[in-house]
């Protein structure tokens, strides 16, 4: 390397670190430091220029177009999916009222059938024991409609005892009764007196 | 998120609705800490055991198409009478869908008995009844309850020495 070379590399150099270097003068510089024969006050600045040299030899693969062809249509795709979703955003917002609304029918439904007892606890666990309150329950309710039961057959006997002209008392009932004419329809005068006496007894003992 | 809200509440609230029944809505409404009551709480399962451990078979049967038995009592006789007021209160007021079919006034005790009847022949039943001895009894039956079945079985709860060896009071609680 002539004296002459080294002034002009020395002198490129100073220009390209003040970025007044041209295109053509730095690729001088490039093809100056990739020689093999650089001296050794030089040589840490083969790296910087190889890199570059490196990076701009840095092309497109053949396939590129194509790939790039493929993410262009995929992105339209994955558009056009959107589109669809927004088309029936309303659609699926009518979908989840009617399943919210169905939801709560169906959990109403199924509460409803749960004989109305969510805090219905089983006092029991074993059937002997329980089958005495069981059995108290249905007695209690058993004495109640008996109690009634004889009651009203009580009554019907009391009522055919008064041997109650029941035609012409149906017949009066049409029309508007006075106390007067109630007391004609009964074959035995003191028969209404035993009616009012069984009527006021019995209110006060049942009523059916 | 307001009309989640809205809805989680309208929800809740129509769950608690349909969830009381008679027994239920009196102890949330009337129980007092220093009235105590009693409860004793029966339901299918138990019921369809107790039909297969039971000889009889018009009480079997019985057993069979009831779905639950709920009991209420207190021993206290002035407790007692507060309970059975409001127990009758809370019938008249909050359970207009049941008709009273029986009704006894005794000159110590009084009872009256309300049914209610579903679509799916399922009867609901309760029994308010203040006794003798001033003592409270609110039974609630439900199932398919056969009157004149039911009205015969006094005779036969009273022969069969299982069950009524004991107090059935007494078990409750």
């Amino acid at each position: 390397m002539t004296a002459k070379e080294e002034i002009h590399i020395q002198d490129l150099l100073k220009r390209y670190w003040d970025c007044q270097t041209t295109l053509a003068e730095e690729q001088e510089l490039r093809d100056f430091f990739s020689s093999d024969h650089l001296p050794t006050s030089w040589q840490h600045y083969a790296p910087l220029f190889s890199y570059i040299r490196d990076e701009q030899s840095v092309a497109l693969s053949e396939d590129f177009d194509e790939r790039l062809k493929v993410a262009m249509e995929q992105e339209k795709k994955g558009n056009q999916k959107y589109i669809t979703i927004r088309i029936f955003t309303p659609l699926l917002r009518i979908a989840a009222s009617l399943l919210l609304i169905v939801g709560m029918g169906i959990s109403i439904f199924f509460i409803t059938r749960q004989n109305n007892k969510p805090w219905f606890v089983e006092t029991y666990d074993d059937p002997h024991a329980a089958i005495k309150d069981a059995t108290y329950a249905l007695q209690v309710l058993s004495h109640a409609l008996q109690t009634t039961e004889e009651a009203s057959l009580q009554t019907i006997r009391v009522i055919d005892d008064l041997n109650i002209n029941w035609t012409a008392l149906d017949s009066l009932m049409a029309e508007e009764i006075t106390a007067d004419s109630l007391a004609a329809l009964t074959q035995e005068e003191d028969s209404l007196d035993d009616i009012g006496e069984f009527i006021s007894d019995h209110k006060q003992h049942e009523e059916i | 998120m307001n009309r989640t809200t809205i809805l989680m509440i309208m929800l809740l609230a129509s769950t608690t609705l349909f969830a009381n029944d008679f027994i239920t809505q009196f102890i949330q409404k009337y129980s007092e800490e220093d009235r105590p009551l009693n409860n004793v709480n029966i339901g299918k399962k138990m019921l369809d055991k107790m039909a297969a451990n039971t000889q009889d078979e018009e009480l079997q049967n019985t057993f069979k198409e009831l779905h639950s038995i709920r009991i209420v009592n207190s021993d206290n006789a002035k407790d007692s009478r507060y309970y059975f007021e409001k127990a009758n209160e809370l019938i008249e007021t909050e359970f207009g869908d049941y008709e009273e079919v029986v009704s006894v006034n005794e000159k110590l005790s009084r009872i009256s008995v309300w049914m209610k009847k579903d679509k799916d022949k399922r009867q609901e039943i309760i029994l308010i009844s203040l006794d003798e001895n001033s003592q409270l009894s609110i039974i609630t039956v439900s199932g398919k309850i056969d009157f004149s079945t039911i009205s015969k079985l006094s005779g036969t709860l009273k022969n069969e020495p299982d069950l009524t060896e004991d107090q059935p009071e007494d078990s409750g609680k």
